[in-house]
């Protein structure tokens, strides 16, 4: 079954020049298990489409839902790790961590396990009383990334997670993550990963979707068939990324007729 | 994979969420929901308040019976007279102001060895509470020849002092902080003289200049209606101060609001005509750059800002004031504490604190001895009353700083919410914050006779005290505090939001220490604000016998001011010399380590 079902969404903003519109006709699903990326240039609204899915703000036409629910509010099944971290310097890692069991209204002491837990599944451990400001880019991510999965969310929702850490660190955090997805025990059961990177979306994703130019919509959903661990050098992973990467170039406001995959794309 | 999560429950939120949708905070969405017109330039509220207020102020006085729209506008010309004398010395100390911080701003900029004399000399002279020499100034200009002018001198220099600190550090914070690379790519283009003060130092400056100087004109307006009430006790200075303390001790409501109106006009007029095309043109030369990308276009366009963006220059150079400020006293209380001996840090800081804390009353007590042996050597012995008088000095210090507390408490009692609810509610954000504007720049020194004579009766003489008080302080708090809680960074409002942190979690988790700095510098701000307040707050003399007076460090200033004619000179010194050891005292004890703890613990990066 699907977990998220995308339909028909459009956002647009009002601004000083009349009506913007940000993203026009995004419709796909999300199931159950799903690594899905979205890639796009940058403001075709990658990051408002995750925002909306989340709740965190209202498209102006079309509908969200999760779990055959509509998403109205800001959905507590889902968690989103931010592209600047978005830590608070006054409170610890673990304060950190506890973040949104907190807003759960968690008791204290159901809190503190379930930190731990998490603090140690990200690789934490020992930095508990550390301040964000003392870790390094990397470790601050890992910190967002066990604030996410503390709440032990069904959807993880990835902004850019990786675009502000150094080449290497993303490498292994990137490892980590697909660890954490394809671990049973461990939340969450889909991922909703958002990239400027295409071979970071190829390597992660089962799904890419590609997104054109503002007014974004969807170019294709490309589907990653290539085995896991996946090979960047293999003539196949280049293919793709070379797929990807034209549907983008040439894709900015008309979808050319053989870049449409599968699913369906949205009309231009 | 095991999809385990699709058998979990969903949460609350989520099944509530089908029937009740809560209005979204997020501005870009009521924006683009509203989808309305770009706002004016300049906004509705604030026009239609300007209207309110003298319409509101008029219904007020038809409730006294003995009013006539008539008597009203037979008031009027001699208002508008009165308002022009006002005008007109405000507008010379703004003059005075903008030379000396053109001049005073660029020399100790771009000269090394000024700098290091002329910045700690601005820091002390910028804390000190600069009213209370009120009466020393007047007592030494008064008299100059011709007639007239020693009156309207003394009141001039006493608005200048109120205007020129943050103007000075407006020019000479900007010009140190213009970008290194625009330095570096006027140098490679050997830009000088006149080219390179048009493209590079007035570009520089403009900015801050233009915002500085709005709250300069507001602060300007406070004092000079102080200066006018203050310096009337019996001389009369022609202006809206004087004109509205004589209506007041009248009871001559026509009159009263009169003035009131034309005071609004003009500072209306003033408002849309000057500071509000200046704020426009003076917005493009902002080197600070907003983050770009995809969030650019979902930030509506701010209504008004120009009080948030002057207080947050204000803000800022209190800031670098603090931790720049090194006073000679400071240091020597640092010598006392060499780091050679092994001590533990906290008990470095105590001994540091100790030691600077006696320092600071032996500082204090040896200027009280300076001025009673000055004084004895000079005209005899101190009257007995006087003396008196004197002896009381320290409780009523302790007094004042009671007061000055309360008053703050309350202030923020007030301006926390105020600030949050304005800062994260952009519908309440732009009706309100227009109307909290509008009536900040208003001068509360015009309505204190009206405090005196009508409310003293139901507050009581203290608790009159300490409303006027709050006036002189809150709106220092507030607009840090909207400042503060707008810098929050939006990423971090945005996972609270995400991880659905509400209500009093959302308080106590991200917004208060969100806003921590910004209230310590917004208090140091308000306290700076409420010393200057004390000395007509606690002693307000409103020509014929009905007056105000609470033990405070204040009244005994201007005590010694009323008995100079009989000796109370030292009285009035002395209470001087205590009020500025305080205000160091506490900055030095109190505020700064706050301030240094803020910032190292909730500052962003």
């Amino acid at each position: 079954m699907a977990l998220i079902r995308v339909e028909h969404v459009d956002k647009s903003f009002a601004s000083r020049h009349g009506t913007i519109s940000i993203m026009q006709d995004i419709s796909f699903e999300v199931k159950d298990s799903d690594f899905v990326a979205i890639v796009g240039p940058s403001g075709c609204g990658k990051s408002t489409l995750l925002r909306l899915i989340q709740g965190l703000d209202r498209p102006t036409a079309g509908s969200i839902y999760f779990q055959d629910q509509k998403v109205e509010s800001v959905c507590n099944q889902m968690a989103m790790v931010f592209q600047s971290f978005a830590l608070y310097p006054w409170l610890t890692v673990a304060q950190n961590v506890a973040f949104g069991l907190e807003a759960l209204g968690w008791a204290t002491d159901r809190i503190a396990p379930q930190v731990e837990r998490y603090i140690s599944v990200t690789g934490l451990d020992g930095f508990q009383e550390a301040y964000p400001r003392e870790l390094s880019g990397g470790m601050r991510q890992r910190v967002g990334l066990a604030r996410a999965l503390a709440v032990e969310p069904a959807v993880l929702l990835m902004d850019e997670p990786f675009s502000a850490l150094d080449p290497l660190t993303a490498e292994s955090l990137r490892e980590e993550v697909l660890q954490l997805w394809r671990d049973p025990q461990l939340p969450p059961d889909a991922v909703l990963l958002v990239s400027h990177n295409i071979e970071e979306a190829i390597q992660l994703a089962d799904r890419v979707i590609v997104l054109s130019r503002r007014p974004g919509h969807i170019l294709a959903q490309v589907t990653v068939d290539l085995p896991r661990p996946r090979d960047r050098k293999s003539a196949a992973f280049y293919d793709l990324t070379d797929r990807v990467y034209s549907l983008i170039t040439q894709g900015g406001g008309t979808v050319p007729p053989s870049a449409a995959a599968e699913g369906p794309a949205a009309p231009g | 994979m095991v999809g385990e999560g699709t058998s979990r429950p969903i949460g609350p939120e989520l099944s509530g969420a089908s029937t009740v949708s809560p209005p979204s905070t997020d501005p870009a969405a009521v924006s683009a929901r509203a989808a309305k017109p770009v706002p004016p330039r300049w906004s509705r509220p604030a026009t239609f308040l300007y209207l309110a207020v003298p319409a509101a102020v008029g219904v007020l006085a038809a409730s006294d019976p003995g009013f006539t729209a008539a008597g009203l506008a037979g008031y009027l010309p001699t208002a508008t007279v009165d308002v022009s004398y006002s005008f007109l010395r405000m507008s010379a100390a703004y003059l005075l102001s903008l030379t000396f911080a053109l001049s005073y701003g660029y020399y100790a900029a771009t000269h090394h060895s000024g700098e290091r004399v002329m910045i700690p000399v601005l820091d002390i002279l910028q804390s000190v509470p600069i009213l209370g020499f009120f009466p020393v100034v007047v007592l030494i200009l008064y008299n100059i020849p011709p007639t007239g002018f020693g009156p309207n001198l003394a009141s001039v220099v006493l608005i200048f002092t109120s205007m020129s600190w943050n103007m000075v550090f407006g020019v000479y914070e900007s010009l140190k902080t213009v970008p290194s690379d625009l330095r570096e790519a006027a140098d490679t283009f050997r830009l000088s003289g006149w080219l390179r003060f048009r493209r590079l130092l007035f570009p520089a400056t403009v900015n801050r200049l233009v915002y500085n100087s709005v709250l300069s004109w507001t602060g300007g307006w406070f004092f000079l209606v102080e200066a006018e009430i203050f310096t009337t006790n019996g001389k009369a200075l022609p202006g809206i101060g004087s004109l509205l303390s004589f209506a007041a001790s009248n009871h001559n409501t026509e009159q009263f609001v009169a003035g009131l109106i034309v005071l609004v006009i003009v500072i209306a007029l003033l408002d849309f005509l000057l500071w509000r095309p200046l704020g426009h043109y003076a917005e493009r030369f902002r080197f600070d750059q907003t983050p770009s990308g995809e969030g650019e276009i979902l930030m509506p366009a701010g209504t008004s800002g120009r009080f948030r963006r002057a207080a947050s220059y204000v803000t800022r150079g209190v800031r670098t004031g603090v931790s720049r400020l090194s006073t000679p006293l400071v240091q020597l209380a640092a010598i006392t504490v060499r780091p050679s001996r092994r001590t533990s840090a906290r008990r470095q800081a105590l001994i540091y604190h100790l030691s600077l804390g006696t320092i600071l009353v032996l500082v204090w007590l040896m200027l009280i001895a300076i001025v009673v042996a000055v004084y004895t050597v000079f005209s005899g012995t101190i009257v007995p009353s006087v003396r008196a008088q004197m002896l009381m000095i320290p409780l009523a210090v302790g007094f004042s700083v009671i007061r000055l507390v309360v008053a703050f408490a309350f202030c923020l009692a007030i301006a926390l919410p105020l600030a949050i609810v304005l800062a994260r509610g952009p519908q309440a954000r732009r009706v309100g914050l227009p109307i909290v504007e509008v009536v900040a720049s208003f001068p509360a020194t015009a309505l204190f006779p009206v405090i005196i004579f009508e409310l003293v009766p139901y507050i009581s003489e203290e608790g009159a005290s300490i409303l006027m008080l709050m006036t002189g302080m809150i709106w220092y708090l507030f607009f840090n505090l909207l400042s503060g809680i707008r810098s929050i960074p939006p990423d971090l409002e945005e996972a609270a939001r995400s991880f659905g942190l509400k209500g009093r979690k959302l308080l106590r988790r991200v917004l208060l220490p969100g806003v921590f700095t910004a209230l310590i510098t917004g208090s140091i701000t308000a306290f700076g604000g409420g010393w200057n307040t004390l000395i007509v707050a606690e002693y307000l003399n409103v020509g014929s016998g009905s007056s105000l007076s609470v033990l405070g460090v204040g009244q005994l200033i201007d005590l010694g001011y009323a008995e100079s004619a009989a000796g109370g000179y030292p009285l009035m010194v002395g209470a001087l010399f205590a009020l500025i050891a305080s205000v160091i005292t506490i900055n030095e004890l109190i505020w700064k380590p706050l301030y240094r703890r803020a910032v190292d613990r909730y500052r962003y990066d």
